[in-house]
């Protein structure tokens, strides 16, 4: 007997589930592991025979739905129109969180959140200048100096009206949100909403994927709604190029965009950073995996996997396919993509808008 | 466990192999956890796909084994004969007709961890690749650096390199590219004890019966492959799409034969019947569509002369359109789960004639699966061409109120209408555990007698895929 109320909702997910796993070539953790568990179309077996109280270990299922990085590749490349698993893999990790199911990495960093309102623990408050536009610094970007001075610096040289704010219990709430605790993330979003209406903006550029999503998907659907407009720094980034609001000297040599999951299959931003990587002068050097088959580094900030050494398989797997281009400079759109893909020094666009950047007339 | 099993019990395997196993591969690369058996416990078998929404599984294993490179897969099965445990192999998980369900609580020996792209030799025009790959990243692979294997099956998404060797799988773009049997060069197999054998590629060889062809085929009961070099092409520069409405389907069965004895070799060949061109194209007459690709030099004079047979035999031409509906929509096997979900049983079946027996073969395989009680539809197409005959591809949809009835039925006729017509009972997909009881009319007494002794020279303890491609054998 299902327990699903919608029974449409459980039509899809079985039609999922009776799928031959068509999607699961473009999967990175499936590709990374080399597990058919965690295959798109067994997942959604598992979630059927949950909903019906087909499984006994809800131990082992919890933990499947744990190690989805949630990066979206699955509904990119599905074959019904509008069905997205994830929507089911929230369930069941709503259910885990509230059976205490949660891995204990995830836990952990719910815990940090319900003290600290981020999930970093103490931090100070960011606000800078004025003006109705306001640049909304992640969780993933605070910690990172080198790429608060860049954007700092650009800011200042467009001589645009921008707002920084962030830092503090400032949060998206996307933490929550991917460890299933959906009440408490709509009291995060109904905060954000009113730190924005506080600051009386009329547009947020955020350079973290997964707060752009959650702002633009997620709030709406937990019943919040922004009335703002949202953007991605890498279009805002190319708009100023392409105004001559900032000028930059040309480089040479290649350069390798690793496309954020979230901001490829969620946002469909693909086009604006390599726009900014050709206004810089670079040749782009692709790697088989880009754009609409790009491939998660393994670990969104929201969307952590509850398992580091799954997150580092899937690390390794990006790493291994950036590499392969030799690329002089690889560069992503995302803080938590480039702290993850440290290992290969991987810049952000704004730093290299940074580094290229001319002063004065 | 709440989920039941209806083939075959499952059985603990020894702890002392699993321990050895855990040893072998790392403990992590072990699991008897309840979700691993289940999403190992079934390819895509679609009578049990059908059953599986139910809870109702055919088989689980007794554990799931993922080791990471030949030298683990070498002392898993050693370790496997030491204990006399059985060892069910794993691709994709795409196969259709049983062939990795793993029976009697066998240990499934997953293959999925072994996908790696490995080398390409442009000049030689061969690439080598791991197994476990899947068919559309084996293509993304080739494709960004200018290359296809051809090999475009349906499965493209989730069949591996493995599996179609295995199976001696055929990709759509077949009638050009050849089949896997003309696309593999060479190939690292493990042996049922844990041997190795390694078949060096080179484009031909006369060094007595050929070994790779055991393994084509070989369904994983004579080894297991672990690694293949396979032949690429360039990525073409022209491709030509062409379409003819014909009058029936046997007229255009004798223009695209008339068109393949004139030496053309497009890619893609495929005849529609009536209900299939109804349900792609939306048009009620029997559709041909043919794609040509490769050099301009040679594809524009092909295409010419496909126009003027395909005219010449009765056929009017039908533009680009059909083709493009076609490509959009060839990997879409969205309608079988809404079917199985109402109920109704969907499957399809691949056979193989000579011209000569061909439009007879369609007609009689029509006729004989309609007639089964619970029938709602069966259509077909031609989907693959040779200068000597054709495969017969059939979908076939029942509501029945007996579905296993229905479904054994259905395949029985289909497979009789076959034999009756001197067809060959499988084209692409394979044997399995399905299709075997129907080899000794297949292949004689002798045949399948003479497979058991090869099975059993190759594995005398029974252990790699047993209960597939023959029956009874160790």
């Amino acid at each position: 007997m299902s327990k699903m109320r919608d029974k449409k909702e459980l039509q899809r997910v079985t039609n999922c589930a009776l799928c031959a796993d068509m999607c699961k070539y473009s999967c990175p953790t499936y590709l990374a592991a080399g597990n058919e568990t965690i295959s798109p179309q067994k997942i959604a077996r598992l979630i059927v025979y949950e909903d019906k109280g087909f499984i006994e270990d809800r131990r082992g299922f919890s933990d499947v739905m744990f190690q989805s990085c949630m990066c979206g590749a699955c509904k990119r490349h599905c074959i019904y129109s509008d069905y997205d698993l994830r929507k089911f893999i929230q369930m069941g990790r709503s259910k885990a969180f509230k059976e205490g199911l949660l891995p204990d990495e995830t836990k952990k960093r719910v815990e940090t959140f319900t003290k600290y309102g981020n999930p970093q623990g103490e931090r100070q408050l960011i606000q800078k200048g004025t003006g109705s536009v306001g640049y909304f610094v992640s969780c993933s970007a605070y910690k990172d100096e080198k790429l608060l001075k860049a954007m700092d610096r650009i800011l200042s040289a467009s001589k645009g009206k921008v707002q920084q704010f962030g830092g503090a219990d400032i949060c998206c709430g996307a933490p929550l949100y991917y460890a299933g605790d959906i009440k408490e993330f709509r009291k995060v979003a109904k905060k954000l909403k009113g730190e924005i209406e506080a600051r009386g903006l009329e547009k947020v550029i955020t350079m973290c994927p997964n707060c752009l999503k959650m702002m633009k998907e997620a709030y709406p659907e937990a019943g919040v709604k922004l009335n703002v407009q949202l953007a991605h720094t890498s279009e805002f980034l190319a708009s100023l190029l392409d105004e001559g609001k900032i000028r930059v000297r040309k480089a040479k040599g290649t350069a390798t965009y690793h496309d954020p999951c979230i901001l490829a299959n969620d946002m469909n931003i693909t086009e604006a950073p390599r726009r900014i990587l050709t206004a810089l002068g670079y040749k782009i050097n692709e790697p088989v995996y880009t754009r609409d088959h790009t491939h998660c580094c393994g670990a969104p900030p929201g969307a952590r996997l509850g398992f580091s050494k799954l997150a580092d398989q899937v690390k390794s797997m990006r790493i291994s396919e950036l590499k392969q281009t030799g690329a002089d400079v690889y560069v992503s759109s995302c803080p938590s993509c480039k702290a993850v893909l440290s290992d290969m020094a991987v810049k952000d666009i704004a730093e290299l808008i940074s580094e290229h950047m001319i002063h004065g007339k | 466990m709440n989920v039941k099993t209806w083939l075959s019990e499952r059985a603990d395997a020894p702890p002392a192999f699993i321990n050895e196993a855990k040893r072998i591969v790392g403990k992590d690369n072990v699991s008897a956890k309840e979700c691993d058996l289940i999403a190992y416990s079934l390819d895509y078998w679609m009578y049990g796909v059908f059953l599986s929404q139910y809870g109702s599984l055919p088989s689980l294993p007794s554990v799931v084994i993922s080791p990471r490179n030949r030298e683990e897969i070498q002392a898993i099965l050693k370790c496997a004969n030491k204990y006399k445990v059985q060892i069910t192999p794993f691709g994709g998980g795409s196969g259709v007709l049983g062939g990795a369900i793993p029976l009697k609580g066998s240990a499934i020996l997953n293959l999925q961890r072994m996908n790696r792209f490995i080398s390409l030799d442009e000049k030689s025009l061969v690439a080598e690749f791991e197994s476990g790959i899947i068919g559309a990243n084996l293509e993304l692979e080739l494709n960004h650096r200018g290359y296809s294997m051809g090999s475009i099956p349906q499965s493209l998404y989730c069949s591996t390199l493995g599996g179609w060797i295995s199976t001696r799988a055929v990709g759509q773009f077949s009638t050009k590219y050849g089949k896997i049997e003309d696309m593999v060069l060479g190939m690292e197999v493990v042996l049922p004890d844990g041997s190795l054998l390694d078949i060096k590629p080179v484009p031909r060889r006369s060094t007595g019966p050929s070994l790779k062809d055991l393994f084509l085929g070989g369904e994983g009961t004579l080894g297991i492959v672990t690694k293949a070099v396979v032949s690429v092409h360039p990525v073409p520069a022209l491709s030509s799409r062409q379409s003819f409405a014909f009058p029936s389907t046997e007229m255009a069965l004798e223009a695209v034969r008339k068109t393949l004895r004139a030496d053309a070799r497009p890619a893609v060949v495929r005849i529609f019947d009536e209900l299939e061109a109804e349900r792609y194209f939306g048009t009620k007459k029997v559709t041909v569509i043919f794609i040509s690709e490769g050099e301009p030099d040679f594809v524009r004079p092909e295409s010419s002369l496909i126009s003027r047979i395909a005219e010449k035999h009765g056929g009017s031409p039908q533009g680009e359109n059909p083709v493009e509906i076609w490509l959009k929509k060839r990997f879409d096997i969205g309608l079988g789960p809404t079917i199985m979900q109402q109920g109704g049983i969907v499957d399809t079946i691949e056979v193989v004639s000579l011209h000569k027996d061909a439009a007879n073969l369609y007609k009689d395989m029509m006729t004989s699966m309609r007639a089964v009680t619970g029938s709602l539809l069966v259509s077909g197409h031609f989907s693959h061409f040779y200068r000597e005959g054709a495969c017969l591809y059939i979908t076939f949809v029942g509501f029945p109120t007996d579905p296993y009835r229905y479904y054994e039925d259905t395949w029985k006729a289909a497979m009789e209408a076959t034999l009756r017509n001197n067809g060959s009972i499988s084209h692409h997909h394979g044997i399995g555990m399905w299709r075997m009881r129907f080899m000794e009319q297949e292949l004689g007494k002798e045949g399948v007698e003479l497979l058991r002794r090869i099975k059993s020279a190759f594995d005398p303890n029974g252990i790699l895929n047993r209960g597939k491609l023959v029956e009874n054998a160790r």
